[in-house]
Protein backbone atom coordinates (compact mmCIF):
# COMPACT_ATOMS: atom_id res chain seq x y z
CA UNK A 1 0.00 0.00 0.00
CA UNK A 2 1.17 3.54 -0.72
CA UNK A 3 0.37 4.58 2.81
CA UNK A 4 2.74 7.47 3.36
CA UNK A 5 1.60 9.66 0.44
CA UNK A 6 -2.00 8.58 1.09
CA UNK A 7 -1.79 9.74 4.70
CA UNK A 8 -0.13 13.00 3.61
CA UNK A 9 -2.89 13.61 1.06
CA UNK A 10 -5.54 12.80 3.65
CA UNK A 11 -3.94 15.15 6.19
CA UNK A 12 -3.79 17.96 3.63
CA UNK A 13 -7.01 17.58 1.65
CA UNK A 14 -9.19 15.72 4.20
CA UNK A 15 -12.31 14.58 2.36
CA UNK A 16 -12.05 17.20 -0.37
CA UNK A 17 -11.19 16.31 -3.98
CA UNK A 18 -7.70 17.11 -5.23
CA UNK A 19 -5.80 16.98 -8.50
CA UNK A 20 -2.39 15.76 -9.50
CA UNK A 21 -1.16 19.36 -9.61
CA UNK A 22 -2.28 19.88 -5.99
CA UNK A 23 0.10 17.14 -4.89
CA UNK A 24 2.90 18.90 -6.72
CA UNK A 25 2.08 22.36 -5.42
CA UNK A 26 1.01 21.59 -1.85
CA UNK A 27 3.04 18.52 -1.00
CA UNK A 28 6.07 19.21 -3.16
CA UNK A 29 5.85 15.92 -5.05
CA UNK A 30 7.56 15.50 -8.41
CA UNK A 31 5.00 15.29 -11.23
CA UNK A 32 5.92 11.71 -12.09
CA UNK A 33 5.72 10.61 -8.45
CA UNK A 34 2.33 12.28 -8.01
CA UNK A 35 0.93 10.56 -11.10
CA UNK A 36 2.36 7.21 -10.08
CA UNK A 37 0.89 7.56 -6.59
CA UNK A 38 -2.55 8.51 -7.93
CA UNK A 39 -2.57 5.61 -10.33
CA UNK A 40 -1.43 3.02 -7.77
CA UNK A 41 -3.54 4.34 -4.90
CA UNK A 42 -6.63 4.31 -7.12
CA UNK A 43 -5.91 0.73 -8.15
CA UNK A 44 -5.48 -0.24 -4.50
CA UNK A 45 -8.80 1.38 -3.61
CA UNK A 46 -7.26 4.05 -1.37
CA UNK A 47 -8.47 6.83 -3.65
CA UNK A 48 -11.59 7.31 -5.74
CA UNK A 49 -11.01 8.91 -9.15
CA UNK A 50 -13.70 11.25 -10.41
CA UNK A 51 -14.14 12.95 -13.76
CA UNK A 52 -15.60 16.42 -13.63
CA UNK A 53 -18.06 17.49 -16.28
CA UNK A 54 -16.34 19.39 -19.08
CA UNK A 55 -12.90 18.94 -17.50
CA UNK A 56 -10.22 16.68 -18.86
CA UNK A 57 -8.28 16.35 -15.66
CA UNK A 58 -9.49 13.88 -13.07
CA UNK A 59 -9.90 14.66 -9.42
CA UNK A 60 -9.26 12.25 -6.59
CA UNK A 61 -10.46 11.88 -3.06
CA UNK A 62 -9.70 9.51 -0.22
CA UNK A 63 -11.92 6.44 -0.20
CA UNK A 64 -13.80 6.30 3.14
CA UNK A 65 -14.11 2.51 3.02
CA UNK A 66 -10.35 2.07 3.55
CA UNK A 67 -10.67 3.37 7.11
CA UNK A 68 -12.18 0.11 8.34
CA UNK A 69 -9.54 -1.94 6.53
CA UNK A 70 -6.66 0.08 7.98
CA UNK A 71 -8.09 0.09 11.52
CA UNK A 72 -8.55 -3.68 11.43
CA UNK A 73 -4.95 -4.13 10.33
CA UNK A 74 -3.82 -1.94 13.23
CA UNK A 75 -0.24 -0.94 13.87
CA UNK A 76 1.61 2.09 12.61
CA UNK A 77 -0.67 2.62 9.61
CA UNK A 78 -3.70 2.90 11.89
CA UNK A 79 -1.91 5.42 14.08
CA UNK A 80 -0.90 7.49 11.04
CA UNK A 81 -4.44 7.40 9.67
CA UNK A 82 -6.00 8.55 12.96
CA UNK A 83 -3.42 11.31 13.23
CA UNK A 84 -4.08 12.43 9.63
CA UNK A 85 -7.80 12.59 10.41
CA UNK A 86 -6.99 14.93 13.29
CA UNK A 87 -8.39 12.56 15.91
CA UNK A 88 -5.41 12.70 18.27
CA UNK A 89 -6.05 16.35 19.09
CA UNK A 90 -9.75 15.81 19.83
CA UNK A 91 -10.13 12.27 21.16
CA UNK A 92 -6.78 11.32 22.70
CA UNK A 93 -7.27 8.68 25.39
CA UNK A 94 -10.76 7.76 24.15
CA UNK A 95 -12.33 5.11 21.97
CA UNK A 96 -14.05 6.18 18.75
CA UNK A 97 -16.62 4.59 16.46
CA UNK A 98 -15.86 5.51 12.87
CA UNK A 99 -18.07 5.33 9.82
CA UNK A 100 -15.70 6.10 6.99
CA UNK A 101 -13.82 9.25 7.98
CA UNK A 102 -16.59 10.38 10.32
CA UNK A 103 -16.52 9.90 14.09
CA UNK A 104 -20.10 8.85 14.87
CA UNK A 105 -19.54 8.27 18.59
CA UNK A 106 -16.78 8.36 21.19
CA UNK A 107 -16.32 7.47 24.84
CA UNK A 108 -13.46 6.97 27.31
CA UNK A 109 -15.09 3.60 28.17
CA UNK A 110 -14.85 0.91 25.48
CA UNK A 111 -17.84 -1.02 26.80
CA UNK A 112 -20.17 1.97 27.00
CA UNK A 113 -19.24 2.89 23.43
CA UNK A 114 -19.66 -0.73 22.31
CA UNK A 115 -23.10 -0.94 23.88
CA UNK A 116 -24.29 2.11 21.95
CA UNK A 117 -22.55 1.21 18.70
CA UNK A 118 -23.77 -2.39 18.67
CA UNK A 119 -27.36 -1.30 19.24
CA UNK A 120 -27.41 0.39 15.84
CA UNK A 121 -28.02 -2.68 13.68
CA UNK A 122 -28.13 -0.75 10.40
CA UNK A 123 -24.68 0.77 10.78
CA UNK A 124 -22.91 -2.48 11.70
CA UNK A 125 -21.30 -3.23 8.35
CA UNK A 126 -19.50 0.08 8.05
CA UNK A 127 -18.75 0.83 11.68
CA UNK A 128 -15.31 0.26 13.18
CA UNK A 129 -14.17 0.90 16.75
CA UNK A 130 -10.67 1.75 17.93
CA UNK A 131 -8.64 3.63 20.50
CA UNK A 132 -7.01 6.99 19.89
CA UNK A 133 -3.61 7.00 21.58
CA UNK A 134 -3.32 5.18 24.90
CA UNK A 135 -6.84 4.86 26.37
CA UNK A 136 -7.41 6.48 29.77
CA UNK A 137 -9.54 3.45 30.67
CA UNK A 138 -7.35 0.83 29.08
CA UNK A 139 -8.35 -2.83 29.05
CA UNK A 140 -5.90 -4.71 31.23
CA UNK A 141 -5.09 -8.40 30.99
CA UNK A 142 -2.46 -9.14 33.58
CA UNK A 143 -2.17 -12.90 33.21
CA UNK B 1 -22.22 -11.10 64.30
CA UNK B 2 -21.48 -11.80 60.62
CA UNK B 3 -23.17 -11.70 57.26
CA UNK B 4 -25.35 -14.69 56.42
CA UNK B 5 -25.23 -15.84 52.83
CA UNK B 6 -26.93 -18.38 50.64
CA UNK B 7 -24.59 -20.23 48.35
CA UNK B 8 -26.13 -20.44 44.91
CA UNK B 9 -24.81 -21.98 41.75
CA UNK B 10 -21.20 -23.26 41.94
CA UNK B 11 -18.74 -24.22 39.23
CA UNK B 12 -15.94 -26.67 40.03
CA UNK B 13 -12.39 -25.44 39.49
CA UNK B 14 -10.83 -26.70 36.29
CA UNK B 15 -7.78 -28.85 37.01
CA UNK B 16 -6.27 -29.29 33.57
CA UNK B 17 -3.37 -27.17 34.86
CA UNK B 18 -1.84 -26.49 38.24
CA UNK B 19 -2.99 -24.85 40.34
CA UNK B 20 -6.66 -25.51 39.48
CA UNK B 21 -8.49 -22.32 38.57
CA UNK B 22 -12.04 -20.95 38.87
CA UNK B 23 -14.32 -21.00 35.84
CA UNK B 24 -17.90 -20.07 34.97
CA UNK B 25 -19.89 -21.65 32.19
CA UNK B 26 -21.20 -19.04 29.76
CA UNK B 27 -22.82 -19.12 26.36
CA UNK B 28 -21.56 -16.86 23.60
CA UNK B 29 -23.55 -16.33 20.47
CA UNK B 30 -23.24 -14.45 17.21
CA UNK B 31 -25.82 -13.89 14.48
CA UNK B 32 -25.82 -17.55 13.48
CA UNK B 33 -23.68 -19.52 15.96
CA UNK B 34 -23.76 -20.44 19.63
CA UNK B 35 -20.87 -21.77 21.73
CA UNK B 36 -20.87 -22.76 25.41
CA UNK B 37 -17.49 -22.42 27.11
CA UNK B 38 -16.02 -22.41 30.63
CA UNK B 39 -13.43 -19.61 30.58
CA UNK B 40 -11.03 -18.93 33.41
CA UNK B 41 -12.19 -16.27 35.84
CA UNK B 42 -9.41 -13.73 35.85
CA UNK B 43 -9.55 -10.78 38.24
CA UNK B 44 -6.48 -9.34 36.53
CA UNK B 45 -8.67 -8.75 33.46
CA UNK B 46 -10.80 -5.63 33.88
CA UNK B 47 -13.00 -6.33 30.85
CA UNK B 48 -16.03 -8.54 30.45
CA UNK B 49 -15.07 -11.48 28.25
CA UNK B 50 -12.05 -12.41 26.18
CA UNK B 51 -12.10 -15.08 23.49
CA UNK B 52 -9.34 -17.01 21.80
CA UNK B 53 -9.02 -17.48 18.04
CA UNK B 54 -10.71 -20.85 18.04
CA UNK B 55 -13.85 -19.51 19.73
CA UNK B 56 -13.93 -16.51 17.37
CA UNK B 57 -13.71 -18.95 14.47
CA UNK B 58 -16.45 -21.18 15.86
CA UNK B 59 -18.71 -18.16 16.35
CA UNK B 60 -18.00 -16.89 12.81
CA UNK B 61 -17.46 -13.39 14.17
CA UNK B 62 -15.39 -10.80 12.38
CA UNK B 63 -13.54 -8.04 14.26
CA UNK B 64 -15.44 -4.84 14.93
CA UNK B 65 -12.17 -3.00 15.44
CA UNK B 66 -8.81 -3.10 17.16
CA UNK B 67 -7.85 -1.75 20.57
CA UNK B 68 -4.73 -1.33 22.60
CA UNK B 69 -4.63 -3.50 25.74
CA UNK B 70 -2.14 -3.64 28.59
CA UNK B 71 -0.70 -7.04 29.40
CA UNK B 72 1.82 -8.29 31.92
CA UNK B 73 4.56 -7.82 29.35
CA UNK B 74 3.55 -4.45 27.88
CA UNK B 75 1.00 -3.05 25.44
CA UNK B 76 -0.39 -4.78 22.39
CA UNK B 77 -3.13 -4.29 19.86
CA UNK B 78 -5.90 -6.84 19.72
CA UNK B 79 -9.14 -7.38 17.76
CA UNK B 80 -12.54 -6.87 19.38
CA UNK B 81 -15.57 -8.98 18.46
CA UNK B 82 -19.28 -8.34 18.94
CA UNK B 83 -20.82 -11.22 20.90
CA UNK B 84 -23.91 -11.94 22.93
CA UNK B 85 -22.92 -13.19 26.38
CA UNK B 86 -25.38 -15.13 28.49
CA UNK B 87 -25.31 -17.00 31.79
CA UNK B 88 -28.72 -18.37 32.66
CA UNK B 89 -28.01 -19.16 36.36
CA UNK B 90 -27.12 -15.51 36.86
CA UNK B 91 -29.99 -14.31 34.65
CA UNK B 92 -27.46 -12.40 32.59
CA UNK B 93 -27.61 -11.78 28.87
CA UNK B 94 -26.17 -8.85 26.98
CA UNK B 95 -24.31 -7.88 23.84
CA UNK B 96 -20.74 -6.80 24.40
CA UNK B 97 -17.33 -6.50 22.83
CA UNK B 98 -15.13 -9.53 23.42
CA UNK B 99 -11.39 -8.95 23.49
CA UNK B 100 -9.36 -11.24 21.25
CA UNK B 101 -6.72 -13.02 23.34
CA UNK B 102 -4.68 -16.20 23.39
CA UNK B 103 -6.95 -17.66 26.05
CA UNK B 104 -10.65 -17.19 26.77
CA UNK B 105 -11.28 -15.30 30.03
CA UNK B 106 -14.04 -13.78 32.12
CA UNK B 107 -13.07 -10.52 33.77
CA UNK B 108 -14.07 -8.20 36.57
CA UNK B 109 -16.69 -6.43 34.50
CA UNK B 110 -18.61 -9.70 34.28
CA UNK B 111 -18.25 -10.31 38.04
CA UNK B 112 -19.08 -6.81 39.25
CA UNK B 113 -22.09 -6.03 41.42
CA UNK B 114 -22.35 -9.62 42.61
CA UNK B 115 -20.96 -11.45 45.63
CA UNK B 116 -18.73 -14.42 44.93
CA UNK B 117 -17.23 -17.22 46.97
CA UNK B 118 -13.80 -18.50 45.99
CA UNK B 119 -13.88 -21.83 47.82
CA UNK B 120 -10.36 -23.20 47.49
CA UNK B 121 -11.03 -25.88 50.11
CA UNK B 122 -13.70 -27.52 47.99
CA UNK B 123 -12.31 -26.30 44.69
CA UNK B 124 -15.35 -24.35 43.52
CA UNK B 125 -16.40 -20.85 42.57
CA UNK B 126 -19.90 -19.84 43.65
CA UNK B 127 -22.35 -17.00 43.43
CA UNK B 128 -23.63 -16.09 46.88
CA UNK B 129 -26.61 -14.07 48.01
CA UNK B 130 -26.39 -12.09 51.24
CA UNK B 131 -29.48 -12.89 53.33
CA UNK B 132 -28.95 -10.49 56.23
CA UNK B 133 -26.95 -10.87 59.40
CA UNK B 134 -26.44 -13.83 61.67
CA UNK B 135 -25.36 -14.05 65.31
CA UNK B 136 -22.86 -16.74 64.52
CA UNK B 137 -22.56 -20.12 66.25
Amino acid sequence: MMMRPFVEALRTFKREPFRSIDLVEKLGYATGYARNFLSQATRQGLLIAESRKGKREKTFRANPSVVKEIVLKGGKEKEELLEALGLHSRYAGEYVALKGFRVVDHDPDLYRLGERALSDAEAQDQLVITNVGVPRKIVTIET
Amino acid sequence: MGAAVDIGKCWDFKDDEQPPYPVIEVTLSSADRKVTITPKVDTGFNGSVAIDREIAKRLHVTPKGTVLVRTATGHRETPIYPVNLSQLDLAVTYTTLAIGTERSLLGRRFLENKTWLLDCKQGRFCIVTPTGTSDGD
